[in-house]
Parts: C-alpha cells; sequence; structure tokens
C-alpha cells in the first residue's frame, strides 16, 4: 500500500507543480523531487528504485524530453538515472528516519540534491546545444531552487508522513526502531 | 549486498536500458499518452484556479461590468466587420494570383484554445493548452494570439497540447525587419523564461544598423511559421565580429496571457 501512496503522491505532485509561479529570475518550487526524497527515506532501498523509476519516468514524460526539429533534446531514461542516484544517497540516511529524525534529514539534504538534480540538467542541455554558459542567473536558478526546496520540504515531509502514519502505512517510530535492533 | 537488493538493481537497468532504445517517434507517442494521462488533473486544476480568480473578478459592481459588456460588443462588431471585408480580400487576392498562374495563399484556419498550465520546469519555457489531437491539431503548428507570435506545439494528446514558447531557446523563428530587407532568426536565450522573456535576432548583416522599436515579423522561411506573424520590436541593435545581433522585446507577454489561437492547416 506504501507504494501505491507514494507512487500516487509522485502524480498528483506533479500536476499540482504546474500551477505554483516561478520564483524571481525563473527559479521554481519543484514538488516531485521533494516527494521522491520523502519516499526514499520511507521504503527500502529496493523500493526506492521502484519508485525512481516511476518519478524519473513522468518527469521526462511532463518536464525533460523536448524535441526539438525532430530529435529528442533529453533522451527518456536520464531523469531515471539522477532520482535513482540521489534517491541512494537519501536511503543511505534511512536508519536515521528510522530512529526518528525524519523531516531534519529531509529538509537539510533536499536543497543541495535538488542542487545537484537542476545543475545536472543544465549540464545535459548544455552539452546539446553547446557554449558552456554558466551567468549568475543561472547559479541563482539552481542555488533558489535548492533553497526553496529546503524552505518547502519540512510541510511536505509533514504530510505525508501524517498520512502515511494515519492510514498505518508505516509503522510508528517505537516499531521502526525495535526493527532495526 | 542483499539478494533483494541486487535482483531490483538488475530490473531497473534492464528497464532504464529500454527506454534509452526508445526511439524519438516512440517517446512523443509515450509521452502525448502520458500527458493524457494527466490531463484531467490539470484541466481541473486550472478550472479551479480560474473559479477563484472569477470569484474575485465577481466582486466587481454591476455596473462596471455592464458599461465592459458594451463596449466589448462594440469590439466584437467591429472585428466581425473587419474579418469580413478580409476574408474579400484574401480570396480577391487569390483570384488575382490564379490569374496570373501563382501559387494561391493558403487561408489558414485558427482554433481557439485555452492556456490550463504554465511551464514548471527550470530549463524549458512551455505552456499546456486544452486543445489537442481530437481538435485537428499536430505537433509544429504555430501559436499565436491577437498581439503576436506565441510559440508552436510539440507534445500532442487528445485533448491537450504543450505549446514550446517563442522565448525557448529551442524554438527558432526565421525573421524579417519592418521596412528593411535584413533576415535573420529570432530564438530565446538560455537564461530566457515566460516571464522575463530574451529574445535575440541573430545573423542580420554588421551593417543592418536597426533602430528601437522597428517591428521584426515572421519571414514563414523554414514552413512552420506563417509569414507578417508580429513577433516583438527591436530594442538594441549590437555589432559582432561575424554579424549583427538585435535585441527584441517580444510582442505578446507570456505571463499574463490566457487564451491563444492555434493556426492549423493551410486549408484552402
Amino acid at each position: 500500500m506504501i507504494y501505491i501512496y507514494l507512487l500516487l503522491a509522485e502524480f498528483f505532485s506533479l500536476a499540482a507543480q504546474e500551477y505554483i509561479p516561478p520564483l524571481p529570475y525563473g527559479a521554481r518550487i519543484l514538488l516531485l523531487p521533494l516527494v521522491f526524497f520523502y519516499a526514499a527515506l520511507a521504503v527500502p532501498p529496493a523500493g526506492m528504485l521502484f519508485l525512481a523509476f516511476t518519478a524519473g519516468f513522468m518527469w521526462d514524460a511532463l518536464v525533460a524530453t523536448q524535441r526539438v526539429d525532430g530529435n529528442l533534446e533529453i533522451s527518456l531514461g536520464w531523469s531515471i538515472i539522477l532520482y535513482a542516484a540521489l534517491g541512494a544517497i537519501m536511503s543511505g540516511f534511512r536508519p536515521l528516519f528510522q530512529r526518528g529524525h525524519g523531516w531534519e534529514i529531509h529538509c537539510l539534504l533536499s536543497g543541495p540534491l535538488l542542487c545537484v538534480f537542476v545543475l545536472s540538467e543544465y549540464l545535459m542541455i548544455t552539452f546539446r546545444r553547446g557554449g558552456f554558459y554558466f551567468p549568475k542567473l543561472i547559479w541563482w536558478r539552481i542555488g533558489g531552487e535548492g533553497l526553496a526546496a529546503m524552505i518547502v520540504s519540512p510541510f511536505i515531509f509533514l504530510l505525508l508522513h501524517w498520512v502515511a502514519l494515519s492510514f498505518g502505512l508505516i509503522p510508528p517510530r517505537e516499531e521502526r526502531e525495535a526493527a532495526q535492533l | 549486498m542483499r539478494q533483494i537488493n541486487a535482483i531490483a538493481v538488475a530490473i531497473f537497468l534492464v528497464l532504464v536500458v529500454v527506454l534509452f532504445a526508445f526511439t524519438p517517434r516512440n517517446t512523443q507517442v509515450m509521452q502525448a499518452r502520458f500527458l493524457g494521462l494527466i490531463s484531467p488533473l490539470l484541466r481541473n486544476g486550472s478550472s479551479l484556479q480560474k473559479q477563484i480568480v472569477g470569484f474575485r473578478e465577481g466582486m466587481k459592481k454591476l455596473n462596471e461590468l455592464d458599461a465592459e459588456n458594451k463596449q466589448l460588443r462594440i469590439e466584437l462588431s467591429e472585428l466581425k466587420a473587419t474579418d469580413q471585408t478580409l476574408q474579400g480580400l484574401a480570396a480577391e487576392n487569390n483570384q488575382l494570383r490564379r490569374a496570373l498562374q501563382y501559387r494561391e495563399r493558403s487561408t489558414f484556419k485558427l482554433i481557439p484554445a485555452r492556456i490550463i498550465a504554465r511551464d514548471a520546469s527550470t530549463w524549458w519555457s512551455t505552456i499546456k493548452v486544452d486543445r489537442g489531437s481530437n481538435d485537428g491539431i499536430v505537433p509544429d503548428q504555430p501559436v499565436l494570439t491577437e498581439d503576436g507570435l506565441v510559440g508552436k506545439t510539440t507534445v500532442v494528446a487528445g485533448g491537450i497540447s504543450t505549446v514550446l514558447l517563442v522565448c525557448d531557446e529551442n524554438c527558432g523563428v526565421a525573421a524579417t525587419v519592418e521596412g528593411t530587407l535584413e533576415r535573420g532568426l529570432v530564438r530565446g536565450t538560455r537564461t530566457s523564461t515566460a516571464a522575463e522573456p530574451d529574445l535575440t535576432l541573430n545573423f542580420l548583416s554588421k551593417e543592418a544598423n536597426l533602430k528601437p522599436g522597428e517591428r521584426v515579423f515572421s519571414s514563414g522561411v523554414g514552413g512552420v511559421f506563417p509569414a507578417g506573424v508580429l513577433i516583438g520590436e527591436v530594442k538594441k541593435f549590437r555589432v559582432e565580429p561575424l554579424e549583427g545581433v538585435a535585441s527584441v522585446v517580444p510582442a505578446v507577454d507570456f505571463s499574463t496571457i490566457e487564451d491563444v489561437f492555434i493556426v492549423t492547416g493551410g486549408a484552402k
């Protein structure tokens, strides 16, 4: 059930982020990566890979894969690799989540990981379009999105975690700690 | 590594390799299906957003609305009359071209569409509109408003399409400058967004010496965009080592437009 819940959360967050206006200078508040980072903490590594696949697939299908003169700018599948790599880092902190340090980990890591995600996308389009072009505005967008992610992440975490606990989709902290021991 | 993790990694890699093998055509079909799947959510989100805005606007006084309604009716009548005159002129023009044995100029059909979502990505400038293949839309059709050029369709699903905006670096438009013989290519810069568009007109001659305010129109070269659609106005002209380059202010405010027209066909 937790996987269906997280899959639906990914799907709805992707639609919801379409309605969030951009920050100054074009930085965005990206919800899907935040939902996925929560998923990477909440489920074991094998499940994280499944959710990385679905998140990356949805991201590529709706956002990242643009057709230019009959060719694709970024091939379908690159976002999946990115999500899996970042999810693996998040997953490494799962023992702390099991011990009850959830939202702090999510908040502290979401910013830097989202910056890496956005920077990787930019490097891919730079490679494709040519011209190594890094004005201040680009760094603001990358950093600004990371900062925005850190501000929004506690709300996303608490909402997702509260629903998951309320419906018994993940065990309470005491049981998770006991299972670790 | 636990066995289950090893199996998961293996399955994951196989699936990713399968996706990498997708051709651009297959990818586009898959994108269109996903867009179709998510479109009810986008449509409902958009109508909810409009209801909220509508509620705020509903607070306007009745007499203000009445005056606005009267004004709009007058404008509609004027536009209808102008349209009829232009249709007559187009028919006459085609008749004369036929008489001179020129190829007849295609008359385009405009399909009105409403924007239901704006771009949610950092590096691409796109919008989503509520018309798709059910309405006869296909990829690479021009999108415009009464003010000027907006972009072109890319991914098209049943009742929804993605439109790549002119301000995106990937959307190049062959252009001419009003009153000159200068021709070039208008495209957005990499940092350009719908809210803060940054267009340049490249490949001009170094002697072009364009003045601020000169209007830039599509030239029709390339086959996607029809000729004579306003793109914007020249803001600044500079000479670079190999070419003249002009900064262009787009005619359309991409962050506030709500309705657009999709140009279909070329049906006579």
